[in-house]
């Protein structure tokens, strides 16, 4: 199973439509990037962890319908506050509306929670760490947030933003560069 | 009636005030009543209101010989102050003379605060004078059939244009201008300026280089000379003279006989932490100025900041704390005397306050200068001769600052929509896009219609449409009003408001210095000692608090540094320091307080002389220190330190914490820099300048920062309701996001880059950055291993320190470091 959260479909297009000129080519990259990963796993499943879309219908809807079209995987959609969508569009699709998922010790949510026997994966926060350097330097970047009961996913998609995390003693960070993932923490 | 008699009935009216007219007045009004515009450079307190409001009402008297029994509506002229709170003595003004006269007209007031039903009145009714503020101005060119409004304007007067000058508001005002000149037909344009370096140029852009305003246009100096007396404030014995950390406080014990003996006192100081700190020490010192004593700066509600400024003018206080929100335009005639804490950072800012003392004319002004380390004695001694000299900084004007005209142009698109064809010739007339080409007018058309340079399938973008004959307009009322409720440039940083649990609003502070605090800590704001209860959303909710130990804000915004006039002078000065330590005594009064100070400065290390650029490295327990002193001000400073650390890094390793003030910079280490390494790679070299200050991360953060204005200005970015938190959730954005996609995705867009340009331009002051760095390239660099900070390092040390500790562990610090290296 593939796990990927955030990813705020539409959320470009919201923006523009409501007046605000985000550079367009950053919707293709979305559905591009899905593309890359699905065809890299091959997995029998997808599990988007929450705020699949980011608003109401748009045109961007479209484009994901076009997506589906060559994705074979099993997908479900674990729903986010986000998520607004009517139920019933998703159904047409096939896909897999849960509030939770539970597979085995694991726990499947959008908003982190701590539930005591589970190991939780989610998303929400949009995890991001920023790294000191020399003199003033800093570099921030988007992250996985591990803790002993919990792994926090970052968001998928582009336009998504960040909440700037501070570890505790115990916790591991993995920062996303574009080619690798380190352990920093 | 002709232009003789006009003026005739206005020398009367003078008379029977007991008032002679000025002959900058007399030459205004002559020139008004001929047709003319023109620049007014004449200071605050000087008339200059009568100089202009009265040729109006007598252009509307000779227009309307019934004037007396009849009254013809309609807005005839606007009076633009970049003011937060309105001027009441313009008002006033405006109202005395017109009422006096006989006429009916009527003077209004229309700016952000002002009420729906005002506005709902002005709207069906405008009054004859409007007082308004550049954001109001475009807010009515955003209203329908603003042409009806201003068809029949006659004047519009463009006061503290020095101010308006150098900043996005100037370009407002300017392609506002642009659009007034051709819907008005009988307009005259005039504004209002103190004295700054580039006069010349100030008039130009007002009226529009070149265009047929300018050539029909006169300047005219208020030639009022007054004697500008600077008084230092020297402690008695200079040896005790803590070197920084009490940021002159020390000397409170002087001020308050200047307090005593004067009607009534204005207490600038340069930061509004500085003047919480002062209001505090004051009040704790000395309790019986409870009362009689008060403090204004620009973080403090409005209520409170109208309060002190009535206060004043009716001499009701002795003496007022304050920032330079109290430098605009207000007309305190009562205010005898100003002292000045800590150095001004401009000359015109200093002159400008000095003025504002003994307003009798002839009367000679007085400042009282009051050192907050002994180094600012050097700058009160520049300041002498810069009060003489009047060498007065520039106020450079913006070029192509595509947000501004972006917003300009949806105003025009929301009220009555517009073709390109008629506006293109009007904008390209100002100053500011003069140099504009076609493709970027077709990039800012495209822009705001297409929000992108191509048509793409699948795009929802809305803002403005073009309909079928060709007209730009915005139809969606959505888009109509937030664009309405976001006119104007003056972007605060996320600021909270302070208010009582039990009511009672406070003022606002800074959000990155709330985040430092716990709810039970105490801090200090607007005079009163406050715990922290708790933060809701945007509201910091506090109650009164017994707490000896408290914090005391500070802004990061609106930090000045010094103007390169200022630089210049400082050098000289110190120059000339150097010279008087080697004869044991200086010219001036200051430079002779300093002996001490400086003869230890030559014992340790070198005052430098003008062909020489210091470097001073040391050890402490902090780690090893090199200090750079180019004395060309903390911008200057900042992107040089930035600079000098990354290409110190290429050669070897090595990390730093950077510091800087006015006066120099500091890299401090934990590990030794190879400073001959440093002079023998030449690493002040002008060359590659761009290139290395982009790869120090500092520009993108910077420009990142730039960004974010640029991105409200243009509409990128709604920043909600008035009052209430940005209640479109989906919509919420932070620019930081924004500039991130952009550079991934459209780096080639104009407002993207401009963030980029504007770094370089102002904040870096590249300009300035390269001639800095061509004269330490003429310069022999001196290096002095030292073995102890020196006083010139000083300074630098304590404003570092500064940052991070409290005002009472900074003074400890301080006390433990000057035992040990006065051994």
């Amino acid at each position: 199973m593939l796990l990927i959260s955030d990813v705020h479909l539409g959320k470009i297009s919201h923006f523009r439509k409501y007046g605000s000129a985000v550079p367009q080519n950053a919707i293709a990259e979305n559905f591009e990037r899905l593309t890359l990963v699905v065809d890299y796993f091959k997995p029998k499943k997808i599990c988007f962890l929450g705020d699949l879309f980011h608003s109401s219908l748009n045109l961007e809807w479209d484009l994901f319908e076009n997506w589906m079209q060559d994705i074979s995987a099993e997908v479900l959609l674990v729903v986010g506050n986000h998520d607004i969508i009517s139920e019933l569009k998703y159904e047409a699709l096939g896909i897999g509306i849960y509030l939770e998922l539970i597979l085995e010790n694991f726990l499947l949510t959008h908003h982190p929670e701590i539930r005591e026997n589970y190991f939780n994966f989610c998303g929400h926060l949009h995890p991001g760490f920023k790294l000191n350097g020399a003199g003033r330097q800093q570099v921030k970047l988007s992250c996985f947030y591990k803790s002993k009961e919990q792994m926090v996913l970052p968001a998928f998609g582009e336009f998504t933003g960040n909440y700037w995390i501070s570890p505790n003693v115990g916790d591991q960070v993995f920062v996303i560069t574009k080619n690798e993932v380190i352990l920093v923490h | 009636m002709n232009q003789t008699q006009l003026i005739k009935l206005a020398e009367s009216w003078f008379e029977g005030q007991g008032w002679k007219p000025f002959a900058f007045q007399k030459q205004t009004w002559k020139a008004y009543l001929q047709g003319k515009h023109g620049l007014l450079n004449a200071p605050t307190g000087s008339g200059k209101t009568y100089a202009l409001w009265i040729p109006v009402v007598l252009e509307y008297i000779k227009n309307n010989p019934d004037y007396k029994t009849k009254h013809k509506k309609g807005l005839k002229a606007i009076w633009i102050t970049p003011l937060r709170a309105l001027s009441v003595e313009i008002e006033q003004a405006a109202t005395r003379f017109s009422e006096e006269m006989g006429t009916q007209l009527t003077v209004g007031k229309r700016t952000g605060d002002t009420s729906q039903k005002d506005r709902a009145a002005q709207k069906k009714i405008m009054p004859d004078l409007l007082i308004t503020t550049p954001e109001s101005l475009q807010l009515l060119l955003s209203s329908k059939d603003y042409d009806k409004t201003f068809e029949n304007l006659q004047a519009i007067i463009v006061d503290e244009w020095h101010e308006l000058l150098g900043t996005k508001r100037g370009v407002q005002v300017e392609l506002g201008l642009s659009r007034l000149k051709t819907i008005s037909k009988n307009l005259k344009i005039w504004g209002i300026s103190a004295t700054i370096g580039n006069l010349q140029e100030a008039w130009e852009v007002l009226l529009g280089p070149g265009s047929e305003a300018f050539k029909n246009s006169e300047l005219i100096r208020a030639k009022l000379d007054k004697k500008i007396t600077v008084r230092s404030i020297i402690p008695e014995k200079m040896e005790k003279f803590p070197w920084r950390g009490h940021l002159g406080m020390h000397l409170i014990d002087e001020v308050v006989p200047i307090i005593r003996n004067s009607k009534t006192t204005l207490i600038f100081t340069n930061t509004r932490s500085q003047c919480e700190l002062w209001f505090q020490k004051l009040m704790h010192k000395y309790p019986e100025f409870a009362g009689e004593v008060a403090m204004h700066h620009g973080s403090i509600n409005k209520e409170t900041r109208l309060w002190v400024e009535q206060a004043i003018r009716d001499e009701r206080l002795k003496a007022v704390v304050c920032t330079s929100s109290l430098d605009l335009g207000v007309d305190f005639a009562p205010v005898e005397t100003i002292i000045q804490i800590g150095g001004p950072k401009g000359v015109a800012r200093f002159i400008q306050r000095a003025g504002r003392s003994g307003h009798q004319p002839g009367k000679e002004s007085v400042i009282y200068f009051l050192p907050t380390h002994a180094i600012e004695l050097i700058e009160a001694s520049a300041l002498q001769k810069a009060v003489k000299k009047t060498v007065v900084e520039d106020r450079i004007p913006y070029l192509l600052s595509f947000d501004v005209l972006v917003q300009y142009l949806t105003s025009l698109a929301v009220s009555n929509g517009f073709f390109p064809k008629d506006i293109y010739p009007e904008i390209k007339s100002t100053f500011c896009f003069q140099v504009i080409t076609e493709e970027q007018w077709k990039w800012i058309l495209n822009f705001i219609t297409k929000g992108s340079q191509s048509l793409q399938a699948y795009d929802e973008y809305k803002k403005v449409e073009i309909e079928e004959d060709g007209k730009f307009k915005v139809n969606d009322r959505g888009i109509a009003m937030r664009h309405r409720l976001q006119i104007g440039t003056i972007v605060s940083d996320a600021m909270l408001s302070v208010k009582f649990i039990s009511g009672g609003y406070l003022g606002t502070i800074e959000e990155w210095f709330i985040s430092k605090l716990s709810p039970g800590d105490a801090f200090t704001f607007a005079g009163k000692n406050l715990e922290l209860s708790k933060i809701n959303g945007m509201q910091v909710l506090v109650r009164a608090s017994k707490k000896k130990n408290s914090k005391v804000p500070s802004w990061m915004g609106g930090r000045m540094g010094f103007s390169a006039q200022m630089s210049q002078l400082l050098r000289e000065e110190m120059y000339e320091a150097r010279e008087s330590a080697k004869i044991g005594g200086g010219k001036s009064r200051e430079l002779t307080a300093l002996q001490p100070i400086f003869e230890r400065q030559q014992r340790e290390s070198i005052i430098p002389n003008k062909d020489e650029f210091l470097i001073e490295t040391f050890k402490t327990r902090e780690g090893y220190h090199a200090i750079f002193y180019p004395f060309e001000g903390r911008f200057v400073h900042e992107a040089l330190s930035s600079l000098l650390a990354y290409r110190i890094s290429l050669l070897s390793p090595i990390s730093f914490t950077l510091a800087f003030n006015d006066y120099g910079f500091e890299l401090l280490s934990d590990q030794e820099i190879d400073m001959q390494q440093v002079l023998d790679n030449d690493l002040f070299s002008p060359a590659y300048l761009m290139d290395d200050l982009n790869n120090s991360l500092n520009a993108t953060e910077m420009a990142r920062r730039k960004f974010r204005d640029i991105a409200v200005i243009s509409g990128m970015v709604f920043t909600g309701f008035p009052n209430k938190i940005i209640k479109t959730k989906h919509l919420q954005a932070n620019s930081q996001l924004l500039f991130s996609v952009f550079r991934d995705y459209e780096p080639e867009n104009l407002l993207f880059l401009q963030a980029f340009r504007e770094t370089f331009e102002h904040q870096l002051e590249e300009g300035r950055l390269r001639l800095a760095l061509e004269r330490i390239s003429t310069q022999e660099i001196i290096w002095k291993a030292c073995e102890k900070p020196t006083p010139f390092s000083f300074p630098i040390i304590t404003d570092r320190l500064r940052e991070k500790l409290s005002s009472e562990k900074l003074e400890d610090r301080i006390r433990r470091m000057l035992i040990q290296w006065e051994k």
